[in-house]
């Protein structure tokens, strides 16, 4: 397991390269000398998976040892010298070599292939061999596009058998879909027999694949990796708070990989949430403010808002899926405007399977325990949202207050609502979606998605973590946040000066006391564990986090 | 021709060898009755005593492998007997199982009362269709007369013992590969550290995986003393080894000689001289995973692990598989056929040995079929130079050992046909064809 989870906090000292390093016991050599900044190249090796050892990568000279060992089998031990491409010639030439015995048989697609560009294969073949092939035989054929199940597409000639898939069905899902077919040369990923790769994280075997073997079914031949722009970034789908590394082109998602987050995710993502991730995007959108349907100037439809709520009992329906730093311009909003509204979390369980469980959260509420971190307060959020909904249905609510497309959970976007707010004249929706119910309100403000927005999340686990913007809103979108605040100003009260998501987090890391001594650059790597943070404390990594390897 | 000591095949000629009456008239048993009376650590440290070596291939001292399984485990320990047999050139268990299966089982009893196993297994290849017919027909009649089960021979010692046959992979001679096979799964060797069979083996259990024909010299040893068993043979190389002997020779067939024996005298003697008058080219004492001695080093060699690895690092004494070559054979159709061979039989887990199995295979082929290139020799040679010693089990060395000595030591051979092809001489050769059609 990863040196971050070591069983003991016994520390032993050896020496990488020359150089000495401390890390805990248990580490093995790679994470050793990643800790201090040494790349070890691996193919197989996985921190949260067993250790396979097939892919003989790593190989590292260790003092005493007659022959080459691989690191990722290698636990440090008190003493130990070891060195590593960077300084014996023996490990160089034992690492291009294995490149050589890779490549053999690996065809040299890479001009059609996804995996170009981000592919571990010609990342350690320009580092570690860049040297012609002195291969003339004919290579071995394989199965080029075989459905693994309806998500992942295998191609067995660019395969090289590190197993990871395998394991990953075996250990994690604990499914057993995959398996290695026949010997030698003629090793083939396979599908067990009358089974399909249908698991709810089959597409994780696509992210731990290091090269171009196994592909998203619907993202394959999509676009090449450099004409996309990569974020990092979180999940808004669950409470999990999955890391993610989002890849869009044109405003479209074509590649959701997962990031490496040991606390979090590992490296593992739900299909729901890779495959799912463009429904936060509406196909119609609102692109300019309306008032009662109508095209309208903003000033008309700030000041038609602020008669609606100004006046009488206000319901708020708040997205789960907004950011901390929303939620705490809500609360200073309700307190100077509107102390009696009645705000609620548009909460809603869902039943899960065993096998769901291991990482999805049975809600839709990204940032669930951001809202209550920001909103003290009741905790009972999915009965006072069905019944501030039935309120809604039945027409007896009063003014309404939609923040965010998900102030309506997915399955209460009906006809119904729908219906209901159009009768109801009080209305203002902060929302994204052309199609959405609270589109027929009476004021509806256009707003960013939950890929728009930069800022804050919590997650389940009290891990607060930033999300990074996944594509830019259209021009007259704004965020919730933002909207409240120039309402807010309506009203006589000024509630922020920040013009950028990212002034706005900083704005409200430095006046949460809460978070004291917090700044992005901390949180953004692998977030901050609130249950153990002390206000004022500047958390120490000490380790470097592995960086996602495919 | 040498006096020998017959210690396993002393009886084999006897037609009733293989049944349990025929096997106890020639006293049979009598030495388990005596050794279920001793200690185990006494009989563990008689088989230290008589310098056994593992007769499987590695030759790695026995008893010293019986004191790692840890003492007061609560796990099982088990004893697998490996009758795999699968190094080509290697047909000595063979007798034994057929022959005299009642000693390998008695051999079996001793080590497993020795390290407290309750269980045992004979994985036995599965070509080996009669022995196994013969070993489990042995197993019968213990089980009909007490010998197996509960508390043996009266005593309250229990063993359990079954057989398995292998599916015919040649990896699962290996001991981990073995186990994995036993359990089921795809035989695949597994990572060495951090376990090794005596901690963590079968089911996760101390196991303890000797050679069928290292079991059944236990008998032997137990009855006359480990003392008696170190006076045969050389100081390191210990007791009477079996050959099983093939190739261009006028007498093959197995042999059971004492270590020490030069190899010369064992093949002009025993073995009856090269067939047909012709001269020696080469010997290939330990099976096809070590390199081949040449005429001048057989000379100079003797029968016993020292001699031999003494003479070239990459040669063994192994399994006794000894194949012998006359100065008519062509060293490229015999390195062809270990090449297809080893290209065949790589489990194909780690990199190097799947693909630089392979990678050897085509070249030698296609210098055999007279299509080589200048540079084909060098190629061969820093292939093997880097699948040694990089692969998870000992089946790298194995592959690149044999085929690198015929390239070392035999380059004639293959520059001749090599430059046939570069002079435009080529001669239309059809090399034997070992040719496999792809498994799927």
């Amino acid at each position: 397991m990863s040196a971050q989870n070591g069983n003991s906090q016994e520390l032993v000292t050896l020496s990488i390269d020359g150089k000495e390093v401390r890390v805990p016991k248990g580490t093995n050599v790679i994470e050793a000398a990643r800790s201090i900044g040494v790349e070890i190249p691996y193919y197989c090796y996985h921190p949260h998976l067993s250790v396979a050892g097939n892919c003989r990568m790593c190989q590292v000279k260790v003092e005493g040892q007659p022959k080459l060992q691989i690191g990722c089998n290698t636990p440090v031990a008190e003493g130990m010298k070891v060195l590593t491409s960077h300084t014996s010639a023996e490990v160089s030439d034992a690492q291009a070599a294995t490149l050589e015995f890779i490549l053999i048989n690996h065809p040299l697609d890479c001009t059609v292939c996804d995996q170009a560009g981000h592919c571990k294969l010609q990342d350690y073949h320009y580092e570690y061999n860049a040297r012609p092939s002195r291969f003339l035989e004919e290579k071995v054929h394989k199965v080029k596009a075989e459905p693994l199940g309806p998500t992942v597409m295998l191609d067995g000639e660019r395969c090289v058998l590190c197993t990871r898939c395998v394991r990953f069905c075996d250990e994690v899902t604990k499914t057993s879909e995959l398996g290695v077919l026949n010997r030698g040369d003629r090793s083939v990923i396979a599908i067990n027999e009358g089974r399909e790769l249908n698991n709810p994280f089959s597409g994780t075997v696509v992210d731990l694949c290091p090269v171009g073997a196994l592909t998203h079914r619907q993202w394959r031949f999509n676009t090449r990796i450099w004409f996309t722009q990569e974020t990092e970034s979180i999940c808004p789908g669950c409470s999990t708070g999955c890391n993610v590394k989002v890849a869009v082109r044109d405003g479209e998602v074509v590649q959701v990989k997962a990031r490496l987050n040991s606390d979090v995710n590992k490296e593992w993502l739900c299909d729901e949430g890779r495959y799912g991730f463009g429904r936060f995007i509406p196909k119609e959108r609102v692109l300019t403010a309306t008032v009662e349907g109508r095209e309208a100037p903003l000033s008309d439809a700030l000041l038609r808002a602020k008669q609606i709520l100004g006046e009488g009992p206000l319901t708020i329906f708040v997205s789960p899926a907004l950011r901390v730093e929303d939620y705490a311009i809500l609360k200073k909003f309700v307190d100077g405007v509107k102390s009696e509204a009645e705000v609620v979390l548009a909460y809603r369980e869902r039943s899960l399977s065993a096998l769901e469980q291991i990482l999805i959260a049975p809600d839709y509420a990204a940032n669930l325990r951001g809202f209550e971190f920001a909103l003290p307060g009741s905790r009972d959020h999915q009965a006072r949202y069905t019944a501030a909904l039935q309120k809604l249905a039945s027409g007896s609510a009063q003014s309404v207050l939609f923040l965010g497309d998900l102030a309506l959970s997915w399955q209460d976007q009906s006809l119904d609502i729908a219906q209901a707010i159009t009768k109801n004249h009080r209305t203002v929706a902060m929302i994204s979606d052309h199609a959405h119910p609270a589109a027929r309100s009476t004021v509806v403000l256009p707003t960013t998605t939950p890929l728009e927005q930069a800022g804050l999340l919590i997650n389940r686990a009290q891990r607060l973590q930033y999300a990074e913007k996944v594509m830019a809103p259209p021009s007259a979108a704004q965020t919730t946040g933002k909207w409240l605040t120039q309402l807010a100003q309506r009203f006589g009260l000024k509630l922020s000066a920040a013009v950028s998501d990212r002034d706005l987090s900083i704005e409200y890391l430095g006046s949460e006391p809460r978070l004291l001594g917090l700044r992005i650059a901390a949180i953004k790597p692998k977030g901050i564990d609130l249950t153990s943070f002390k206000p004022g404390e500047v958390p120490s990594h000490t380790l470097v986090e592995a960086t996602s390897l495919a | 021709m040498g006096q020998h000591r017959q210690i396993l095949l002393k009886n084999v000629h006897c037609t009733d060898q293989h049944t349990i009456a025929g096997y106890e008239s020639r006293g049979g048993y009598s030495v388990i009755r005596k050794v279920l009376n001793m200690e185990p650590a006494k009989v563990t440290e008689e088989v230290i005593k008589s310098g056994l070596r593992g007769r499987g291939g590695a030759g790695f001292p026995t008893g010293k492998k019986w004191t790692f399984i840890p003492k007061g485990t609560d796990k099982p320990v088990y004893l697998v007997n490996n009758a795999d047999e699968s190094e080509p050139g290697t047909f000595k268990d063979r007798v034994l199982l057929e022959r005299d299966p009642h000693l390998c089982i008695e051999g079996m009893m001793i080590c497993a009362f020795a390290v407290g196993a309750r269980f045992a297994c004979i994985y036995i290849r599965g070509e080996y269709a009669y022995p196994y017919q013969r070993v489990r027909q042995a197993i019968r009649e213990c089980y009909a007369k007490d010998y197996l089960g509960k508390n043996i021979f009266g005593s309250n010692v229990s063993l359990d013992l079954v057989i398995h046959r292998g599916a015919g992979a040649y990896i699962c001679g290996e001991e981990t590969a073995l186990l994995e096979s036993l359990e089921g799964k795809k035989g695949q060797p597994r990572l060495k550290p951090p376990f090794f069979p005596a901690i963590r083996g079968l089911y996760d259990s101390p196991t303890v995986v000797n050679n069928t024909e290292t079991l059944a010299a236990l008998v032997w040893i137990l009855e006359n003393g480990g003392e008696a068993y170190a006076q045969i043979g050389t100081a390191k190389s210990t007791g009477t080894k079996l050959f099983s002997v093939s190739g261009h020779v006028n007498k093959p067939g197995v042999y059971e000689v004492e270590m020490g024996y030069p190899m010369m005298q064992f093949l002009e003697e025993e073995c009856g001289g090269i067939r047909e008058g012709r001269k020696l080219k080469g010997v290939m004492p330990g099976g096809s995973s070590f390199a081949i001695l040449t005429a001048e080093e057989v000379a100079k060699a003797t029968l016993d692990y020292e001699s031999i690895s003494g003479l070239d690092r990459t040669a063994h004494l192994g399994s006794g598989g000894f194949m012998v070559v006359d100065d008519h054979t062509d060293i490229v159709e015999v390195a062809l056929n270990f090449a297809h061979f080893y290209a065949h039989e790589s489990c194909g887990q780690c990199t190097p040995c799947r693909e630089g199995g392979h990678w050897v295979q085509k070249i030698i082929q296609r210098i055999a079929r007279g299509e080589g290139l200048a540079g084909d020799i060098e190629l061969i040679d820093s292939i093997c130079s880097q699948v040694q010693g990089h692969t998870i089990c000992a089946f790298g060395e194995a592959l690149s050992w044999p085929a690198q000595a015929f390239i070392r030591k035999f380059p004639a051979d293959f520059k001749a046909r090599i430059r046939e092809a570069m002079e435009g001489r080529v001669q239309h050769r059809v090399p034997l064809n070992y040719e496999f059609q792809a498994a799927h």
